[in-house]
């Protein structure tokens, strides 16, 4: 695992008995460092690689970044099958292992306090999308009968803005409802969905591992909207990126 | 009910696709803790043309426009918000090195 020049990659944070397993970023074996009751999953990476110079090139290479950011969830997601995780954010590189001690030392009781929070806990990403319903008619017979139908389109119009608001809103408060925590984030647009229809509402959700309610909601939403053109698709189980405060606290 | 694409079963062997990019790229950019490390590097300085960028403009202002904004209290989206002009700004030196039609050129036409 020491390669000449290696600089250690960190995907999160676990609790310190967590067994490592499988490989990460580049194929490299995952490993634990540990420090007290914490532990980080890291792998050994080529410092010239993960420098800050060639890495701020990387991140703009869409193919490295693609197999990369797999690479981090799936080393993640594989931790996340066992026990408690706390992801990081791509990229996060330490030089040593002593340094990367330092850190969990530094924050043991809250990174411990957070994993037990997080514990038995998974993130499930839930979308909605809108396919509005096109109405057909024949062509207009008269002035009048076009002034009329113009009218209703506007209402139509209308009415589907207001339909999609009420959809994405009262769709993430039921969802919420069954979950412990839950995020809104903004919808994707069509070139990032992969999908033509409208995405009204991309969740997420945080539930214990066994909880079917955020299912059952989602069903029942669907029963709900699916008739007006609502679809919903869950993903997941995520580990909770969504669900970590943005930097450690303590 | 669309299931998801990606279910722990599925991960060994011939299941249903992989997540989708955009899904993945979200999260590990986005979200997660941000520590420090001893290799800095602001993901928000990195362009990463039309990923990142249009996770972060794009989808949120179309949100917007369609009056949903409930998510304005999210320290993530507010950091979105302190950083809008300058990505915006990028964008739009992005969009005219690529030769696309930047966002006034395209809703004037």
């Amino acid at each position: 695992m020491s390669e000449a020049a290696a600089a250690w990659y960190a995907y999160g944070v676990v609790p310190a008995s967590t067994q490592p397993e499988g490989t990460g970023i580049g194929s490299r074996p995952v490993e634990v460092v540990s420090e007290g009751d914490v532990a980080a999953l890291v792998s050994a990476v080529p410092a010239d690689e993960f420098g800050e110079a060639s890495l701020r090139e990387r991140l703009e290479d869409r193919a490295w970044l693609e197999r990369t950011a797999r690479e981090h969830e799936d080393a993640l997601e594989r931790a996340l099958a066992a026990t408690a995780v706390i992801p990081f954010r791509l990229c996060t590189v330490y030089e040593s292992r002593d340094h990367l001690r330092e850190f969990l030392a530094a924050h043991s009781p809250a990174l411990a306090d957070l994993l037990a929070r997080l514990d038995g806990r998974i993130e499930l990403g839930v979308k909605a999308y809108f396919a509005e319903a096109r109405v057909e008619t024949a062509e207009p017979q008269s002035g009048r009968d076009y002034l009329l139908r113009r009218q209703r389109e506007r209402d139509a119009a209308e009415e589907a803005a207001r339909f999609r608001v009420e959809c994405a809103q009262a769709s993430h408060e039921r969802l919420a409802a069954a979950a412990e925590e839950a995020r809104a984030n903004p919808p994707q647009p069509p070139e990032l969905s992969g999908r033509t229809e409208e995405m009204l509402l991309n969740g997420a959700y945080l539930v214990r591992r066994d909880d079917g309610r955020l299912a059952d909601a989602v069903a029942e939403l669907e029963s709900l909207y699916g008739p007006r053109g609502v679809s919903y698709e869950i993903t997941g189980p995520w580990p909770p990126y969504n669900f970590v405060p943005p930097e450690v606290v303590g | 009910m669309t299931q998801g694409s990606r279910l722990p079963a599925a991960r060994s062997g011939s299941g249903p696709a992989p997540a989708q990019l955009a899904d993945v790229l979200e999260r590990v950019l986005d979200k997660g803790i941000v520590i420090a490390g001893d290799i800095r590097i602001n993901l928000l300085d990195i362009e990463l043309l039309t990923v990142r960028i249009r996770l972060l403009i794009a989808s949120a202002d179309k949100a917007k426009e369609m009056g949903i904004d409930w998510w304005q209290g999210d320290p993530f989206l507010k950091r979105g918000d302190r950083d809008g002009s300058a990505l915006e700004s990028r964008l739009r030196r992005l969009e005219e090195r690529a030769g696309l039609p930047t966002e006034e050129e395209r809703s004037e036409r």
